[in-house]
């Protein structure tokens, strides 16, 4: 089943979106012959031929005109409303705007005549006006799309005024998104983001003219509403308006406390995208360089989260096998499709819109849980620290994390499992204010007990990629083959892309002898012989409430056994604590880093992760999905609803 | 407690979407019902409602929020008083009545009495500009009030209406009739003619007319209705433009009122020329009175053949339309935001191209017409292009109505030719001492005593209906603040140049008031007005600074240099 990217998705099921509409289609053009036609425009001076359709925005792009914008977003459908990329039209006698003008017909276009820039630098005047701009200690001096205008265009007074003082009150009510409306410009990205791209629709404009602002339902703080804290707001926000919760001055008090012992582990996406916020291209990998930085930084240990992907994929995989086996062999009542349960996005998703179907949801924890659970039980244990003095930092691409680890079922080991979750933004702040040089650092590896990179943890950034270990693991663990033989470099490409939602089926065509970590749940894998596991991918919460619905009907999607949602578009690589901005090419140039992580790693399959079976020897000794680990590694959730009032 | 409320509320909900619908499009006649019932749209209400549709109560509360009809917050009185402020009443006294109406009822404006019997609220233009100062209670609406009047309109609220003496509907005043008025009798004429011809002879009567649209843009009616005709889709929509909320224009009040079934006849007329089988009348919500009355009008037409399947007979031809009320929202006049208000949105005009005729409502080809072009298209097909063409001028042919009010001796209704000078016009009203009149609304122009020679047409001054007289005695700074401070409030609040442009203006209005601008921040405003007419999204944006630049520029004389009145 091939579905649209996200943001295809998002551009053409605006009708939920009252204001933003799909300029770039034309449903009735009135020459039907015309569609598909090329169309010659000049803009500037040059020539050139863009299928119908085109935005004037676009059809510039293509011959490196810049036109500036701030409502529009590559991923969003088209608004219009901030007006900053009007341009002359000859022939028309009021301005049009390049994001939202289809091409339709020849057209001599001008992008930057008098009353172009005397229009843009009003609007830009008249933003100002309105907009408290501290810049100095604002989270995103020099990455603001409003300030970078600013300065283009020499705005060197403030023409119209200026806020002096704040208007809203600031909204850090949640764990993972901080409201500071006073920075708000009224592109409504957010809006888009949240309403078209997620389906969660936490804001919407309210009010009208002058009293116009962008609030949640009853203006409740963002703690109250069903707010899933993915970030993407935050991704697409041009100003600093939304930000993620900032945890740094904690993590530097426990740095400086020769008594705490700081350990970090870091997620795969982070890796691929650091580099961002130190000029590097997209998609340039610093997973070792990272490694010294944090080290310097002054972390006492630094893990890698792949460790503890693996440790997923050998709990969620095993607990698919047992309810396969519940389901076909002992003909018990089991939820089936089994649901990935990695994304605590998409986790917040399903409590809220689908409670009714939590029992899909797989038990097992994060990764991030996973690690939190055995640094403070295990690693303490070895190494005789009390845990009560270690401070687990997480470095995530995600701003759901940090409401992940404050859930109050996230302390099985006796305290908060994970004190901290750090966004990739937030570490490369701390990077930079310790005054390391990222790109320049030495490498250095991780640190043990925990193992280095594996492959089949590192494609966890990626969407896909939990389903991809997970079918590398199980295909071999119940065939005893190698999945190579199936996929080049074992490369399962099915389950790969960017497409909204992917759907694949993998025969299993042999069984081999149950492997010792599973002796204790199965007698044999016969029952398995010849059958097909049908598994699905969703990336974006609104491909994932595509994929329940047709669950819910019964549709072919019901028949799957495993799914992976990711409520980020992209996957990790695209979440909400990663480099801004975004685009799909950038998350495209991150999941080739990923990929390329992938194959230069010596281990690729998860249940051949040696730190991972060392754990089981040592610790969790009754194995996957036994007492201890249904104690430390699964977790269970909480049907929220929708409703606020 | 709270479980049985709930659960009666979504069983109203799901009564509700029985009879409107289950689609978004249904949400805002949901609400002015639910609202009718609870005095405001509750949180409970709003999320309720949301669930029910399938959308997100976030964007329920933002259509809630943009109607200034709606209340969101406290309930509302039984007796919603609705005062105009707008600029003709307010030169016709409303501050007096305002304060005998806040004397009466111990609150002030915005607020409600203690025992939940009145709102005191302001509210822009009511239509009701020549007789001024208007106000209008629930769907009640009360002219020429004196704050002498004030006491008895508040006692016969308390008296639920039972006896009073004031009339149900205020009639209009037409001061002179012309060609379109005096036809009333041809309804059903132009019906016939139209349904006698082909779609494509039909759209060419129209065309010979040379008729432009009433509303104020001018877009040849022919060329609008041949587009949607043109466009292939199996679903086209007919809509009528009552939203008449320009400041100023009080026409289409008596068009819906008294030439119902002219206005019937064009939208049928319509509907046959594009191929659409189903019709929207968009009725602004300070003629909440009519409502009943075009509601049963429509009934009527139907028992009658006239509206519904096979109309006169006419096989395969079948037509509806139906009545949806607006709620307090001047953008819902630009055709693209009252097409997302009829989507059940909020009232944000849409990014042009594309255009309506082509998606329009629901996505698909829509004509959006307003009421005089409608009664115009009927008699244009009863009595003939020529009939029509032979008044006006080349490019503005046909006669127009006009809504004068201000400061002259007659104010009311005019259907005079296209081509009249602006003398002329005072000539007839009894306004030849006026210093300037406002032409077009407060969307319009400011024309100064010297340019009086100019001509109402399309090619010099255009207008959609609205004149407004201002007397040698009239502060035009006062004028000017009155528009400013209605695109303020009227802005959808979508784009920068018309949302903050605004603001800028009437505070350097304000700056004048104070007597602390300088000519080169007011020459500053000059030019962020000339942004806002080219850069703003819609047409009523782009229109809304006019008024200010064409009064700082005709009266900078009276305006600068003003002496701060101390309080």
């Amino acid at each position: 089943m091939q579905d649209k990217t996200p943001h295809e998705a998002c551009k053409e099921s605006c009708e939920r979106a009252p204001k933003s509409e799909t300029a770039a289609v034309i449903s009735t053009p009135q020459d039907t012959s015309a569609i598909g036609a090329m169309i010659k425009v000049t803009i500037d001076g040059q020539d050139v031929e863009v299928p119908m359709g085109t935005t004037i925005l676009e059809a510039a792009r293509k011959i490196g005109i810049k036109i500036p914008t701030l409502c529009h977003h590559d991923d969003l459908c088209v608004a219009g409303v901030c007006r900053v990329c009007v341009v002359e039209v000859e022939k028309m006698r009021t301005l049009q705007a390049a994001c939202a003008y289809p091409i339709t017909q020849p057209l001599v276009i001008h992008t930057h005549t008098p009353k172009v820039r005397q229009a843009r630098r009003h609007i830009l005047d008249l933003l100002l006006s309105n907009h408290y701009g501290e810049c100095y200690s604002c989270v995103r001096n020099n990455n603001c799309e409003l300030q970078t205008l600013a300065h283009e265009y020499g705005v060197h007074s403030y023409r119209f005024g200026h806020v002096e003082e704040p208007f809203f009150e600031r909204d850090d009510s949640s764990y993972s998104i901080v409201r500071d409306m006073d920075k708000c410009i009224l592109c409504r990205r957010c809006v888009r983001t949240c309403v078209d791209l997620q389906e969660v629709g936490v804001y919407e404009a309210m009010n009208r003219g002058a009293d116009t602002y962008i609030g949640t339902f009853m203006d409740k703080p963002m703690a109250e509403v069903v707010c899933i804290n993915c970030g993407q707001c935050i991704n697409r926000c041009p100003t600093g308006a939304l930000h993620a919760k900032d945890p740094r001055e904690e993590i530097w008090g426990a740095i400086d406390d020769p008594k705490k012992h700081v350990v970090i582990q870091t997620a795969p996406a982070p890796r691929s995208g650091i580099g961002e916020c130190f000029g590097l291209e997209p998609g340039t990998p610093m997973t070792f360089e990272m490694n010294t930085a944090l080290r310097y930084c002054g972390f006492d240990k630094v893990f890698d989260t792949n460790f503890t992907a693996d440790l997923t994929i050998m709990e969620e995989g095993t607990e698919l096998i047992l309810r396969l086996y519940n389901a076909l062999v002992k003909k018990e009542p089991v939820s089936l499709p089994q649901f990935t349960s990695c994304s605590p996005g998409w986790v917040k998703y399903i409590e809220h819109f689908y409670p009714e179907m939590l029992g899909h949801v797989s038990s097992a924890k994060s990764p991030q849980q996973m690690f939190g659970a055995v640094i403070k039980t295990y690693y303490a244990k070895i190494n005789n620290i009390d845990p009560a003095d270690i401070v687990s930092v997480s470095l995530m691409p995600c701003s759901a994390k940090k409401f992940e680890c404050n859930r109050p079922e996230m302390r099985d080991s006796g305290y908060q499992d994970v004190d901290y979750g750090l966004t990739t933004r937030e570490l490369a702040q701390m990077i930079k204010e310790a005054g390391i040089d990222l790109p320049n650092m030495p490498k250095s590896d991780f640190d043990n007990p925990f193992g280095t990179m594996t492959g089949s943890g590192v494609i966890f950034g990626a969407t896909g990629g939990v389903m991809e270990s997970a079918i590398r693991t199980v295909y071999e663990l119940v065939t005893g083959d190698r999945i190579d033989s199936l996929f080049e470099k074992a490369r399962v490409m099915p389950v790969r892309g960017f497409e909204g939602i992917r759907y694949a089926e993998l025969l299993i065509d042999k069984v081999g002898p149950v492997p010792d970590i599973l002796k204790h749940l199965l007698p044999d894998w016969e029952w398995l012989k010849g059958a097909t596991l049908k598994v699905a991918v969703a990336h974006g919460t609104a491909n994932a409430k595509k994929v329940l619905e047709d669950i819910k009907a019964g549709g072919k999607l019901s028949e799957c056994h495993f799914i992976e949602y990711m409520a980020c578009p992209g996957g990790c690589l695209g979440g909400g604590g990663m480099p801004i901005p975004t685009s799909e090419e950038i998350r495209a140039a991150r999941a080739k880093a990923i990929y390329a992580e992938d194959e230069a790693s010596e281990v690729r399959k998860s249940y051949e992760n040696p730190a991972v079976l060392h754990l089981y020897k040592e610790f969790f000794t009754e194995g996957p999905c036994a007492h201890l680990s249904h104690k430390l590694l699964h977790t269970h959730y909480t049907p929220r609803g929708k409703k606020m009032v | 407690m709270q479980i049985i409320e709930r659960e009666k509320l979504n069983q109203e909900i799901e009564d509700l979407k029985s009879q409107y619908g289950s689609s978004r499009a249904a949400l805002i006649e949901i609400l002015q019902n639910l609202q009718a019932k609870y005095g405001f749209l509750s949180g409970l209400v709003m999320q309720e409602t949301a669930h029910a549709l399938d959308i997100h109560p976030a964007e329920v509360e933002g259509v809630a929020s943009f109607y200034s009809f709606f209340r969101t917050e406290e309930k509302q009185g039984k007796y919603v008083i609705r005062l105009c402020q707008t600029i003709s009443c307010d030169m016709a006294g409303k501050d007096r009545v305002a304060q005998q109406l806040e004397n009466e009822l111990g609150i002030e404006f915005g607020e409600t009495t203690k025992d939940g019997m009145f709102t005191l609220e302001y509210t822009n233009c009511l239509g009701m500009c020549d007789q001024g100062p208007a106000l209008m209670i629930n769907d009640r609406l009360f002219a020429k009030v004196t704050p002498e009047k004030v006491p008895q309109i508040i006692a016969d609220c308390k008296r639920d209406f039972v006896k009073t003496d004031f009339p149900q509907i205020v009639p209009s005043v037409v001061q002179k009739k012309g060609p379109i008025t005096e036809n009333e009798a041809a309804v059903g004429e132009g019906l016939k003619a139209a349904l006698a011809k082909s779609r494509v002879d039909l759209i060419a009567v129209i065309r010979e007319s040379n008729m432009r649209g009433r509303g104020g843009a001018g877009f040849p009616t022919a060329v609008k209705w041949q587009l949607a005709g043109a466009a292939k889709s199996d679903e086209k929509y007919v809509v009528c433009n009552a939203d008449e909320g320009e400041p100023g224009t009080f026409k289409d009040r008596y068009l819906l009122y008294e030439q119902t079934g002219l206005l019937v006849d064009g939208m049928t007329i319509a509907a046959y020329a594009i191929g659409a089988r189903k019709g929207y009348i968009y009725l602004r919500g300070e003629y909440l009175y009519l409502k009943q009355y075009l509601e049963d009008f429509l009934k009527k037409r139907n028992n009658e053949g006239l509206l519904g399947s096979n109309i006169l007979g006419k096989d395969g031809f079948s037509f509806d339309i139906e009545l949806r009320m607006g709620i307090g929202a001047y953008v819902c006049g630009e055709e693209t935001g009252l097409i997302e208000s009829l989507e059940g949105k909020r009232g944000e005009p849409r990014n042009r191209p594309p255009f309506p005729v082509d998606t329009g409502f629901g996505g698909k080809p829509t004509i959006v017409n307003n009421v005089e072009t409608f009664v115009a298209a009927a008699l244009i097909c009863a009595k003939g292009a020529n009939w029509f063409n032979q008044n006006g001028t080349q490019n503005s042919s046909g006669t127009k109505l006009f809504s004068v009010s201000g400061d002259c001796e007659k104010p009311g209704i005019y259907e005079m030719p296209f081509g009249i000078s602006i003398a002329q016009l005072l000539k007839e009203v009894g306004g030849e001492d006026a210093k300037a009149v406002q032409v077009g609304g407060a969307s319009g122009w400011c024309i100064p005593r010297k340019d009086f020679e100019r001509k109402i047409a399309f090619e010099d001054v255009s207008t959609g209906g609205s004149i407004m007289v201002f007397g040698p005695d009239r502060d035009m700074l006062q004028v000017a603040k009155n528009f400013m401070e209605f695109f303020v409030e009227e802005s959808c609040g979508q784009c920068t140049p018309c949302r903050e442009g605004n603001v800028q203006l009437l505070e350097g209005l304000e700056m004048l008031e104070e007597g602390c601008c300088s000519m080169s921040y007011l020459n500053e405003l000059l030019k962020l007005g000339e942004t806002m007419q080219i850069a703003s999204k819609c047409g009523l944006g782009q229109a809304s600074p006019n008024a200010f630049i064409t009064i700082i520029e005709n009266f900078k004389d009276e305006i600068l240099g003003r002496v701060p009145t101390t309080v």
